[in-house]
């Protein structure tokens, strides 16, 4: 009956929503590195953790009063629920007792759950003694006034803010990475100290005329002397002391230079993967984005337009010159081959990237980055740029959604402006925003006011507004004339005035911005108020 | 009929030479060497074969004599910026139309002579962003104004002395009579930009006012002539 109970118990946390839902919070709150509330929750602890060592500091010869008190009551209180939710958020018990009781289940043995509480125990307890949960024990504990011993764990208060500062965490990382070059070091260091220190036993010792009294005294000068700081406390009184002393001064030397480039290599090592990191960071946090795959000229000239658009995007460029501009001109950047499949995974092509544009001046490249494109995302747009006429079919092959032909596109401006100077300036300035007056496409919805009527009934003049046109998949407008096949619908120029708008028709006009945006709205209020009625 | 020069072999250069009307537009491509020249040939272009640094070959060819127009398409900036100057010198009234190849080209063009600069760099990047932003526009309108269809845009300036002066924008019914859409109206006596024919202002049409239309080539003649001849 109890086993039962706690299995019904764990489908029931399995399935439950809210149960879910507060879960996620909680992870997003305290361990989602992408998140942006544990960016909110680490600056606040890390106020609270400064204020409240500023508070025991204080309390070292001063009385606190009731709300100081109570300040570190609450400061107190949240440390533990937030060790405890960690403690929570570590490990899945109903994930644990399920799996062990389906298992239990489909070999037909017993399900026993003491073995599995123990289980669940040995997480917890793993939890209890990983190294940031030790530090937040001990920071809770320095509240015992009643063991004035514990004051010394008050530094474990600050140990805290590990977990909050990722630099700090970055800086241990990279140390890490180093340990094999640091652990040599050490043992020479040790080595070294350990000479040293005997030497000047040796030659230093009160019988032989000098001050080191102990092993203790030769160990203390040896470190000080090899740091090259030199008090000056003890110094060496005989030649033989005097020799060491040199020879430990100069070593001294070389092990905090090597020290010193250590540190620096590893930094200059890990630094381009800390910026990358921080870009997928950053690209994470972005829901619609494009990638812009080739940053020469016509990339450029791209990312500007987007730049003005205040439309998020990344770049990736193998070329170290292009990345440089890319970094000068505050552009987010990768500096890696897009054809690379990790590359465009990194980069977010299945996590949040809208759009790919190839804009590399080699066809051979852009094919080949929109087929790993469109492998990685089916779904994805991709935009691609053919230099030249033959490549064009080979690119909508590889899976480009559009193909740009630069020198074919700029040829057509040519002679449009020596042809039609007017006209054409006017449909630029259309497509580009430039006046107030643009073109859109409004869609017919179904239930919208304007299913079912006819053109003239619209009354597009009334609304300061100019059909140029109706693009529509639809086979029932089959009959009108001056349709134009558009891929797979048709384009039917300026219809008559009895062309009966249907559900899914796109209408192509030209008007100001606020006469169209009034008119979407007219519809798609329309849409919701019908849709209600039915 | 305009005649136009075009310098320089090259991508562009071939797609601008066939979107250009030979009804309206005698073009002579002037090729480097004989190859170039048998290459353009074959397509259907008068060729000739003249270096372009001799003012005399250029005089030639027709500049400051018969030529409206000149394009340098040569793919080195200096080249363009060379020939702008040379042309520029002969003939003050020529249309130079030159490609850039690096931004900073640009304004030496411009200083050079030239009328309009082409940077295909740019175009391409405007056109790429048009895409990402208005997908559904930039379709229809490559698929039919800029493309191979026979949809087109056209500027028709109203003569002297036609049937159409003194005429209300609001008479007349261009998409009912013609199949054509007026797309706006250059009123000379309010300046030369385009008005849009979206119902905001009337306006009375005068010799010299240029109407915006677009529609089916055959209509946009049929209306062309119409307007020329009442």
């Amino acid at each position: 009956m109890f086993t039962r109970l706690i299995v019904y118990f764990a489908y029931f946390l399995k399935t439950s929503k809210r149960y879910q839902r507060a879960k996620l919070f909680f992870y997003d709150l305290l361990e989602n590195p992408n998140s942006r509330l544990k960016s909110y929750f680490d600056v606040f602890m890390i106020c609270l953790v400064m204020l409240s060592v500023f508070l025991l500091i204080y309390e070292v010869d001063h009385k606190l009063d009731a709300g100081a008190v109570l300040f570190e009551h609450c400061v107190i209180s949240l440390f533990i629920a937030e060790y405890l939710l960690r403690g929570w958020l570590y490990s899945d018990n109903h994930k644990i007792i399920l799996e062990h009781y389906e298992k239990a289940d489909y070999l037909k043995l017993s399900f026993r759950p003491g073995k599995v509480a123990m289980i669940i125990l040995a997480k917890k307890i793993e939890y209890v003694f990983t190294p940031l949960a030790l530090i937040d024990l001990l920071a809770i504990l320095p509240t015992y006034r009643l063991l004035r011993v514990m004051r010394i764990l008050l530094l474990f208060r600050l140990f805290k803010l590990f977990r909050y500062f990722n630099s700090i965490k970055l800086f241990a990382n990279i140390l890490a990475s180093k340990r094999f070059e640091l652990i040599t070091l050490g043992i020479f260091l040790g080595f070294l100290v350990f000479v040293g220190s005997t030497a000047i036993y040796l030659f230093e010792n009160p019988a032989n005329g000098g001050q080191v009294k102990n092993l203790f005294d030769s160990f203390y000068w040896a470190i000080v002397t090899v740091a090259t700081v030199g008090y000056g406390d003890i110094s060496p009184q005989t030649t033989g002391g005097r020799i060491v002393a040199m020879v430990l001064i100069l070593a001294g030397l070389g092990v905090l230079s090597f020290l010193v480039s250590i540190i620096v290599t590893a930094f200059n090592e890990e630094i381009e993967a800390l910026r990358e990191n921080s870009i997928y960071t950053e690209l994470n946090r972005f829901d619609h984005f494009i990638i812009i795959c080739g940053f020469g000229r016509v990339g450029q000239h791209i990312a500007r337009q987007l730049e003005k658009d205040k439309q998020n995007f990344v770049v990736i460029d193998p070329r170290e010159s292009y990345i440089l501009k890319a970094k000068r001109l505050g552009f987010l950047f990768i500096h890696a081959d897009a054809s690379k499949n990790d590359v465009m995974h990194n980069a977010g092509i299945n996590n949040g990237a809208t759009t790919v544009i190839c804009a590399t001046g080699d066809d051979v490249i852009n094919v080949y980055i929109t087929l790993t494109s469109r492998h990685l995302n089916p779904e994805i747009r991709i935009i691609s740029r053919a230099n030249n006429q033959d490549n064009v079919k080979k690119l909508y092959q590889a899976g480009a959604s559009n193909v740009i032909q630069p020198f074919e596109i700029a040829g057509m401006a040519v002679a449009e402006y020596i042809g039609q100077p007017v006209a054409f300036e006017a449909i630029l300035g259309i497509i580009r925003e430039e006046s107030h007056i643009i073109m859109e496409t409004l869609c017919v919805h179904p239930g919208s006011l304007i299913e079912g009527m006819n053109i003239a009934e619209v009354g597009f003049e009334q609304r300061k507004l100019m059909l140029m046109g109706i693009v529509s998949a639809n086979p029932v407008h089959q009959k009108h004339k001056n349709s134009y096949p558009i891929k797979n619908q048709h384009f039917y120029f300026n219809p008559e005035p009895h062309f009966v708008l249907r559900d899914g028709d796109l209408l192509v006009v030209i008007g100001r911005e606020y006469a169209i945006d009034y008119f979407r709205d007219q519809i798609e209020k329309s849409r919701l108020k019908n849709g209600r009625k039915q | 009929m305009k005649r136009i020069a075009v310098f320089g072999y090259s991508v562009m250069s071939l797609e601008a030479m066939n979107r250009l009307n030979p009804e309206q537009y005698s073009i002579i491509f002037i090729a480097k060497d004989d190859a170039e020249a048998s290459l353009v040939a074959e397509k259907g272009f008068d060729t000739k074969v003249i270096d372009f640094r001799n003012d005399d070959a250029l005089r030639s060819v027709g500049i400051g004599t018969d030529v409206d127009t000149l394009f340098c398409f040569y793919p080195r900036d200096f080249d363009n910026v060379f020939l702008t100057i040379s042309a520029r010198a002969i003939d003050k009234n020529l249309t130079i139309v030159a490609i850039v190849d690096d931004p900073e080209s640009a304004e030496k063009l411009l200083a050079a002579g030239a009328n309009k600069i082409i940077d295909p760099y740019e175009i391409c990047g405007r056109k790429t962003h048009e895409m990402l932003t208005k997908p559904d526009i930039t379709n229809i309108l490559d698929n039919t104004v800029f493309g191979r269809h026979d949809l087109n845009m056209a500027q028709i300036e109203i003569p002297k002395g036609s049937c159409l002066e003194n005429t209300r924008t609001s008479d007349l019914k261009l998409n009912e009579k013609h199949n054509l859409i007026l797309i706006g109206v250059v009123d000379r006596e309010l300046g030369d930009q385009l008005h849009f024919a979206i119902g905001e202002k009337e306006h009375c049409l005068n010799a010299g006012d240029v109407l915006v239309v677009m529609g089916p080539a055959r209509e946009i003649k049929a209306f062309k002539k119409e307007v020329e001849q009442c």
